[in-house]
């Protein structure tokens, strides 16, 4: 009996997902070492009244006073167990703190993602190599989103649709008339980057014989596009996920802010004010788990989506 | 022999007749409450306030933050309530004696306060607290320097404890009255004891609401204690406060705050930038509580032990050649006062004879250090002495650890420091090197306040004792015989004729030997809609919502 050669692939992943995770906690510990300063004395802050004696007892409880080899040891040790340790600074376990944030982020994410496809595809379909005027506008609106920083357009969003008009509420996450205006926010950027390179895609896939083909078999215009450009442009969008993975974390911290929802990106940024060091490694293992969950989704849709991929 | 403190026997009318004083806005000492009080209190509602900052950690025994005080004064009450003036009145406990040596204080508690989960508040429980908050696993960073030289507690009997300390404690009274030294009922302690940080159900307390619920990342919700009939004499009412629910909403951005305030969906918000104040004002559905936040002002800590402000000569120079007034005008549009002595008008024993003391003069700043041998002058116009050029660092934190715009106003003092050929360098430092750096006296300039309703953080800034590796905040690293004797006497001694007089000297020498410049006076500004009444603040500037109110 050998292992059939899909069981191989599903194998190579795991090892390759394992790594990369192993890796991320590496980098994430290193990179904390590397802040200068004693850990305890950073996570206080200046101004505290707490005494030598105190910031020893941290340091013990928190083992911060043995040896960096084995703090690091210690920590895979425990990760391997599927522990992610407590936080310094919250007094919870990690693995806790992260679920009870995940989903609202989880939500806010999919949200914006979702809104980003729709308005990119719409927008790239509406002007890819056709209606001079509107791509122009378009393009312009585009660049406009990608250059705006995503806490400003948050802001006015919310002075015009909460305080203003008072159509949503202001902050939190009540219920989904809540969700709009964050998921609107951390849309538009993505909107802008996505609608540029399916334009692009779409533009030098209309330019090809089977385009030419699909037309005189008396499909329509818009019919081509979505049918046959839209696959071949959707292929550079692949090399886009890591990219999209850090928007959707990195904008979460910001319009998590903004608009005081709970989240993983409320919580990073705790973490990282407060150099909790168990919190930033354990949101940092929870991005790499994405980003390697997100990669493996987009391979398989690869595949549905270019034909040529699918090898017997 | 005990000495007898007697209770003021302080009538609630006081209290209970705010008004508005808008125009003590930024004229320091005022405070104010909300809403005309004529009205009889209507019961009921549900008020939502909405804070700037978010607790790390709600340990009222392990916390250091202010907003964990501000929040949790809700949830937990203190032995003795302290007013705006000074004075202490009965809380959790009725009458209290001092001993003559300040070594011991011995508390007669009510007997009839009971924790919201049904346990009795009596003598154990304070002695189970006040231990907790020395115990090495509570790691505290506050509370544990508030009890300070603190040796056990005795209880003598089911509602008479005697609260020991290795040496006179006089600050230990106003210690008393924060909610750092609150307390939880001793069944949460001994079950949730490491994750009372957490807060929510966990956090189990004496106070009028109760912690029902916390969404980390957006809110915590209280609820009324509907048993609570212990208020600290001088509160508008007694019994159960009258709000059904209180929700705290985190609210980060100032912008965002003021958003929900004008449009209805929040009640109350704190934190009020000086930038807003100004069209706050100017809104007659919006009204304003103002108070001068007390305790150390934020100023400039001049290192004595570095040149060249270890020359007299030149931290005088720098001290008089700073165009305070202007610059605190021009950075925080009026709403801050200028601040003349180290502490704060709002703080007890405050030297009122400062102000205008050491008004700006530039042509006293250069005179000054010609007499120190600066004379000569380089070719971008700074002062110079045997080659070499007046400079003093005086580093920048990180972004996140700045508030009030105090990176502006630090740009706003490095252009007057250069009129009178001063170069200030401003290199912006990681946190750990930042701490490290300043802490160890290798730095010119440190700036920061802190914030306490006792002038004995004039102890804290001023004693050699008072070392910032040892948790001391005395950046000055200057020794001085009379400071040191004057600020140990201020924490041995509840005399106050003695207080007033060993305060009034530490004042006036750190000033004089420019050790400090005072800068400004932070005001609390927290915004309400006009349907809020009777929200007042207390001493430590922090919104009371036990006799708050909603009405029309």
């Amino acid at each position: 009996m050998t292992p059939g050669p899909l069981f191989r692939a599903v194998a190579k992943r795991l090892a390759g997902a394992v790594a990369v995770l192993l890796g991320a906690a590496t980098v994430a510990f290193t990179a904390l070492q590397l802040i200068p300063g004693d850990p305890v004395t950073v996570m206080l802050g200046p101004g505290t009244a707490a005494t030598p004696e105190i910031k020893a007892q941290i340091r013990e409880n928190y083992g911060l006073d043995q040896p960096v080899a084995l703090q690091y040891l210690h920590y895979l040790g425990n990760l391997l167990q599927g522990d992610l340790g407590e936080s310094y600074q919250l007094q919870r376990p990690v693995a806790g703190l992260i679920g009870d944030q995940l989903w609202p982020t989880v939500q806010l994410a999919l949200a914006a993602l979702a809104l980003a496809v729709v308005l990119a595809v719409t927008a790239a379909v509406a002007t890819a190599g056709r209606r001079p005027a509107l791509r122009a506008v378009a393009t312009l609106l585009e660049l406009l989103t990608v250059s705006s920083p995503p806490y400003w357009i948050g802001i006015l969003l919310l002075t015009a649709f909460s305080f203003q008009l008072r159509i949503f509420p202001v902050a939190g996450d009540q219920d989904l008339s809540a969700l709009v205006l964050p998921a609107v926010t951390l849309a538009l950027p993505l909107t802008g980057v996505l609608a540029q390179v399916l334009r692009e895609g779409l533009e030098a896939a209309l330019g090809q014989p089977f385009a030419v083909t699909a037309r005189s078999r008396g499909l329509s215009v818009t019919a081509v596009r979505l049918k046959h450009a839209l696959r071949h442009a959707a292929v550079p969008l692949v090399t886009l996920v890591g990219w999209l993975t850090g928007s959707l974390l990195g904008g979460a911290v910001l319009v998590e802010t903004v608009f005081a929802r709970p989240g993983i990106g409320a919580l990073t940024l705790q973490g990282t004010t407060n150099k909790d060091m168990p919190l930033v490694i354990g949101v940092v293992l929870l991005s790499a788990f994405v980003f390697v969950l997100l990669s493996t989704l987009v391979d398989l849709l690869y595949t549905v989506i270019d034909p040529r991929l699918r090898t017997g | 022999m005990p000495r007898s403190v007697r209770r003021p026997s302080a009538l609630i009318a006081a209290a209970a007749a705010g008004t508005l004083l808008l125009a003590g806005c930024g004229s320091g000492g005022g405070s104010a409450a909300a809403g005309g009080d004529a009205a009889k209190p209507v019961e009921g509602g549900s008020l939502t306030y909405a804070v700037d900052t978010e607790p790390v950690s709600f340990d009222i025994h392990a916390s250091s933050q202010d907003i964990t005080g501000a929040i949790q004064r809700n949830v937990f009450d203190s032995l003795v309530r302290q007013d705006d003036k000074g004075e202490f009145h009965a809380w959790l406990a009725k009458t209290w004696e001092v001993a003559a040596d300040l070594k011991s204080y011995t508390f007669h508690l009510r007997d009839d306060v009971k924790f919201t989960d049904g346990t009795v508040f009596d003598a154990e429980a304070v002695k189970v607290n006040f231990d907790r908050i020395v115990a090495k696993d509570t790691k505290s960073q506050y509370a544990s320097s508030l009890i300070g030289p603190y040796t056990g507690t005795d209880v003598i009997d089911a509602h008479t404890v005697k609260v020991n300390f290795s040496e006179p404690f006089a600050p230990f009274l106003q210690a008393a009255s924060t909610p750092y030294l609150g307390f939880y009922s001793p069944a949460t302690i001994k079950e949730n004891g490491p994750k009372l940080g957490s807060g929510g159900a966990v956090d189990i307390g004496t106070g009028p609401f109760v912690f029902s619920g916390y969404t980390k990342g957006q809110s915590a919700v209280f609820t009324k204690n509907p048993a609570y009939n212990w208020a600290p004499e001088g509160s508008a009412h007694q019994g159960a406060p009258y709000l059904d629910k209180l929700t705290v909403r985190f609210l980060s951005e100032s912008s965002v705050r003021i958003g929900a305030l004008n449009s209805g969906q929040v009640q109350v918000a704190d934190a009020v930038p000086p930038a807003d104040v100004k069209t706050l004002k100017a809104d007659s559905r919006i009204q304003l509580i103002t108070k001068a936040t007390p305790g150390a002002n934020y100023g400039l800590v001049l290192n004595t032990t570095q040149a060249p402000l270890n020359d007299p000569l030149v931290r005088k120079a720098v001290q008089r050649g700073i165009d305070v007034d202007t610059d605190i005008k021009s950075v925080y549009f009026g709403v801050y006062d200028r601040a003349w002595s180290p502490i704060s008008p709002t703080t007890p024993y405050y030297d009122a004879s400062l102000e205008k003391s050491w008004p700006y003069d530039q042509a006293q700043s250069n005179s000054l250090l010609d007499q120190a041998g600066w004379t000569t002058r380089d070719a971008d116009g700074y002062r110079t002495k045997d080659g070499k050029r007046l400079t003093v660092e005086w580093p920048l934190m990180p972004a996140e650890y700045v508030r009030d715009q105090r990176d502006t106003l630090g740009t706003a003092i490095q252009a007057d420091l250069k009129k009178i050929g001063v170069e200030i360098t401003r290199p912006r430092l990681d946190i750990g090197t930042y701490i490290k750096k300043v802490y160890a006296g290798e730095e010119g300039i440190a700036d920061y306040s802190w914030a306490r309703f006792e002038p004995d953080v004039l102890r804290l800034y001023f004693n050699s004792a008072s070392d910032p590796r040892k948790g001391g905040q005395n950046a000055t690293f200057y020794k001085d015989a009379d400071l040191d004797t004057w600020t140990d006497a201020g924490k041995a001694t509840l005399d106050k004729a003695v207080r007033q007089d060993v305060y009034s000297k530490t004042q006036k020498k750190a000033i004089d030997l420019a050790l400090f410049v005072p800068l400004y006076v932070r005001t609390a500004v927290a915004g309400a809609g006009t349907d809020v009444h009777g929200l007042r603040s207390d001493p430590n500037t922090w919104l009371n919502f036990y006799d708050t109110w909603l009405g029309k």
